[in-house]
């Protein structure tokens, strides 16, 4: 006795009658008993799947943090359109070793692009008046969903280098304060420089024998009185000094 | 499907020969398989692609998992880097990629809860390791329904339509097909191939890793 159909047995597995010819042969053969137990198993399982099921893409800057965390060279892109640069706080923060933010410099250029992150480097003033010189600037650009923005310049002066970062419109914060960073083009050293005066410009000295050219990066974050020393990976402002 | 194997620029290598062997029938796309052979041959290229064709199957049982965007979006990062790291491990002719991908996410889930209970239990909060079964039991079913949602989504048309007029909507293969203007026999042949192409992934994805 030749075995049911599969095609018939598919039919059963989803609720239709089983047709009388195949009713006998199914009551005593025990491979397409089996055989219709296994796809009514993945029937049910494919009925149970409620909306909840259907697949969700990951936050855009998930791909930046692989390609960060594996150096992967920068053309190989999953090209997820307009990344949200940085992740929430809590998670950022859950993965100590890998600031998250970083992984953007170092992932794409194009996501740097892409975030507006304007740079000019001004003419060096020929002014002998005076012995303080304008020799970087950069526009600060938003980040996640700040809407601040702001601008960092480099000046030479008689007591070194400084850096002067004035940021327009920050929400203030209760428990905690903003800190300015500069970090390598690759992102992977930072420098921090200390809290921003949101009342006012702020100005640092660079530390001597930092050279402008290795930490292009600005950065301005969003810091709590937790002792971790580390960047929160929570940016409010960014942005790069051109090369 | 055995035409795929001579497409213009790609050379037969003894990976993708494997590869489109053995999981050719689930494997309907050929960049599928491409993907697969160039991960295995360390192409970075290939990593950005398997995350484009898959990081929402990971994702969404991370998500499903966990119920926390901000741990399933860890999770996803992790599993990548994983896979990546670890892909001397990865043997494209024992299961393709995306089934490589769900048992790595398997584990990592499995971490992230062991870790969970591990701080509940330093508080008391849980009797652990009977907490971590049941955990575990319903990782496998969020599996199950979140891989069969992305196979379902790969079926092409009329079978993703017939499929889900069959699945829930309870219509019968006879008014499926007068519904759709589709020939009986046509209906009932798009049933069978879609369910064996359901089960066979349900099954490479579970057995696999």
């Amino acid at each position: 006795m030749s075995h049911i159909e599969e095609a018939e047995l598919a039919l059963v597995s989803l609720g239709e009658v089983v047709r009388p010819q195949d009713a006998e042969h199914l009551s005593q053969c025990r491979d397409c008993q089996e055989s219709l137990a296994r796809l009514s198993e993945l029937v049910e399982i494919s009925r149970s799947s409620t909306v909840g099921d259907q697949l969700v893409s990951p936050p855009d800057d998930v791909w930046s943090a692989v390609a960060f965390e594996l150096n992967l060279s920068t053309s190989s892109s999953a090209d997820h359109g307009n990344s949200q640069v940085v992740r929430s706080l809590a998670t950022a923060r859950s993965r100590k070793r890998i600031p998250v933010w970083l992984g953007v410099a170092a992932a794409s250029v194009g996501i740097v692009a892409g975030a507006a992150l304007t740079a000019a480097i001004i003419e060096v003033q020929g002014s002998q008046e005076s012995s303080t010189q304008v020799v970087a600037r950069t526009e600060l650009a938003p980040v996640a969903n700040s809407t601040s923005r702001g601008t960092a310049v480099v000046e030479t002066t008689e007591q070194g280098p400084m850096l002067h970062v004035t940021v327009r419109d920050l929400p203030p914060i209760v428990d905690g304060y903003y800190e300015v960073w500069m970090a390598t083009a690759d992102a992977k050293t930072m420098v921090a420089l200390g809290t921003l005066n949101t009342q006012s410009d702020s100005s640092f000295s660079l530390p001597a024998g930092m050279q402008m050219s290795k930490f292009p990066l600005v950065d301005v974050s969003v810091e709590h009185f937790d002792g971790i020393a580390g960047h929160s990976a929570q940016s409010v402002v960014r942005g790069q000094f051109s090369a | 499907m055995v035409t795929v194997l001579l497409h213009n620029d790609f050379t037969l290598s003894p990976v993708w020969e494997a590869c489109s062997r053995v999981w050719e029938p689930l494997l309907e796309h050929e960049s599928q398989v491409d993907i697969s052979a160039r991960f295995a041959a360390g192409d970075e290229n290939a990593l950005a692609d398997a995350y484009r064709e898959w990081s929402p199957l990971v994702h969404t049982v991370a998500l499903r998992s966990t119920g926390n965007h901000g741990d399933a979006a860890e999770i996803t990062q992790a599993v990548f880097v994983s896979a990546w790291r670890g892909r001397s491990g990865f043997e494209p002719d024992r299961a393709p990629l995306p089934a490589w991908l769900v048992g790595i996410t398997r584990k990592r889930i499995a971490d992230h809860w062991e870790l969970k209970t591990k701080e509940l239990k330093k508080m008391d909060r849980v009797a652990g390791d009977e907490s971590l079964r049941e955990k575990g039991l319903q990782l496998d079913e969020v599996i199950d329904r979140v891989v069969l949602s992305d196979e379902m989504a790969r079926l092409g048309e009329p079978q993703q339509q017939i499929m889900r007029l069959a699945f829930f909507e309870d219509l019968t293969h006879v008014q499926i097909a007068s519904r759709l203007g589709l020939p009986l026999g046509t209906v009932k042949s798009h049933i069978r191939r879609s369910l064996e192409r359901l089960r066979m992934r349900l099954e490479v994805d579970n057995v696999a890793y």
